[in-house]
């Protein structure tokens, strides 16, 4: 398991254009990577595509690692999910309004955010638990599943609003959990 | 949103929609317009990510397919792909990344990635193209390499439901359209082989126009900044 320091000295060797270091990088990392690809996308060809273009993205903003204050796997992590639900997003069709997101099927929760209760382990799990089970849905449904506040609202059959009031305060909620 | 957190609290369920790409795409490029003058918003939208990380903890990692590594290396560095390479998937690679850096703005603060190309660092030309009340100030650096145009977006915007279009304006000759700028406040337009020689002593000009840029192929709305072409 490559440490913390693996990672950064990695990262940092990637900005003098190490392709070594790159390798070394992709061999520690991709397996974890590919797995969030694969759990957001659920579709295998999708997800190494994605992998791919996450890949080529570290390589060339690696020099920007630094200066963001984030451990390396989180900065790895949130750039592998935010382009796999970029391309989940792009594979729905987009609601256009309310009345469009009420008629699409009922957005279920994928099987992990449906079977998760407690096993992320740790402070975080311990705080959904403090929060309404419905309300931590929506927080892993939008972080996992790429929900949008169209589809929280239609899965929750709440107004879209609401579900927005409801999510901030479950967030803040989470947070005040996360720092005490 | 006005559900009446105080403005600090706010922030913080801010960044954390922000973190989880819930935020409506105007309210997302307002966030990351204050990314990049705030720390503190930084701050808390850093702890939201290695927060929801977390969230990734019970997924186990699954080994990619082998040959991956190496088309991913290919297309970094240009050696042979292997086996499987080739250009047919090499352009739905180059689609799949066009695609994605499109949406990666909405979803990524400017700390984080980089949201559009670098300035050149030894542009031909320069202008700074200003509104007369300093309400819209773009800067412009031509890499005459690249044959880019590098805009930043310093100061103003788009008109809500409307689109800022930069037009060259060469001596006498009528506007010619560079683009429209996009969304991110950075951005790197293709100038096209035969206006180069054009920009030279030339006028850059912005004008409000409907989404998607004017449909006549010349300026429709008002002209809202103005900058001559300067050689460096």
């Amino acid at each position: 398991m490559a440490t913390r320091d693996d990672i950064e000295a990695w990262l940092a060797a990637c900005t003098t254009g190490d392709r070594r270091a790159f390798g070394a990088l992709y061999s520690a990392t991709s397996a974890k990577l590919f797995g969030i690809c694969l759990r957001v996308l659920d579709n295998r060809a999708e997800a190494e595509e994605v992998l791919h273009d996450v890949y080529v993205k570290i390589w060339q903003n690696a020099g920007r690692y630094q200066a963001n204050g984030l451990s390396p796997m989180t900065w790895l992590i949130t750039i592998a999910r935010n382009t796999a639900v970029d391309r989940l997003r792009k594979r729905r069709s987009p609601p256009a309004s309310m009345e469009q997101a009420e008629e699409r099927p009922d957005p279920a929760p994928g099987p992990e955010t449906q079977a998760i209760a407690a096993s992320e382990g740790g402070r975080l799990s311990a705080c959904f638990d403090e929060l309404d089970e419905g309300h931590a849905q929506a927080v892993r449904g939008a972080y996992l599943d790429g929900e949008t506040y169209a589809d929280l609202a239609a899965r929750f059959e709440v107004p879209l609003n609401t579900m927005r009031t409801w999510l901030r305060r479950s967030l803040l909620k989470l947070k005040e959990c996360l720092s005490r | 949103m006005s559900d009446e957190l105080p403005e600090r609290d706010a922030d913080k369920a801010l960044a954390g929609e922000y973190a989880l790409g819930l935020l409506p795409s105007d309210e997302a490029a307002v966030f990351e317009q204050r990314l990049v003058n705030e720390p503190e918003l930084r701050a808390l939208y850093a702890e939201w990510c290695e927060d929801l990380a977390a969230l990734t903890d019970r997924i186990d990692p699954v080994a990619p397919p082998p040959r991956l590594q190496g088309q991913v290396e290919a297309a970094l560095f240009g050696a042979p792909a292997g086996k499987s390479g080739g250009m047919g998937w090499f352009g739905v690679f180059l689609g799949g990344l066009a695609a994605a850096a499109l949406a990666l703005g909405l979803i990524f603060g400017a700390d984080l990635l980089p949201r559009g190309p670098q300035a050149p660092a030894d542009p031909a030309y320069v202008a700074e193209v200003a509104a007369e009340d300093g309400s819209l100030v773009v800067a412009a650096a031509y890499d005459a390499e690249a044959g880019e145009l590098f805009v930043d977006r310093r100061q103003g915007g788009p008109r809500e439901g409307r689109a800022l279009e930069l037009w060259l304006i060469a001596g006498e000759n009528a506007p010619v359209s560079l683009g429209v700028l996009p969304g991110d406040a950075q951005a790197a337009l293709a100038v096209p082989q035969d206006l180069r020689p054009q920009l030279a002593g030339g006028i850059l000009a912005i004008s409000d126009e409907p989404p998607g840029g004017s449909p006549t192929g010349a300026p429709t709305g008002d002209v809202l900044a103005v900058g001559p072409i300067t050689n460096t």
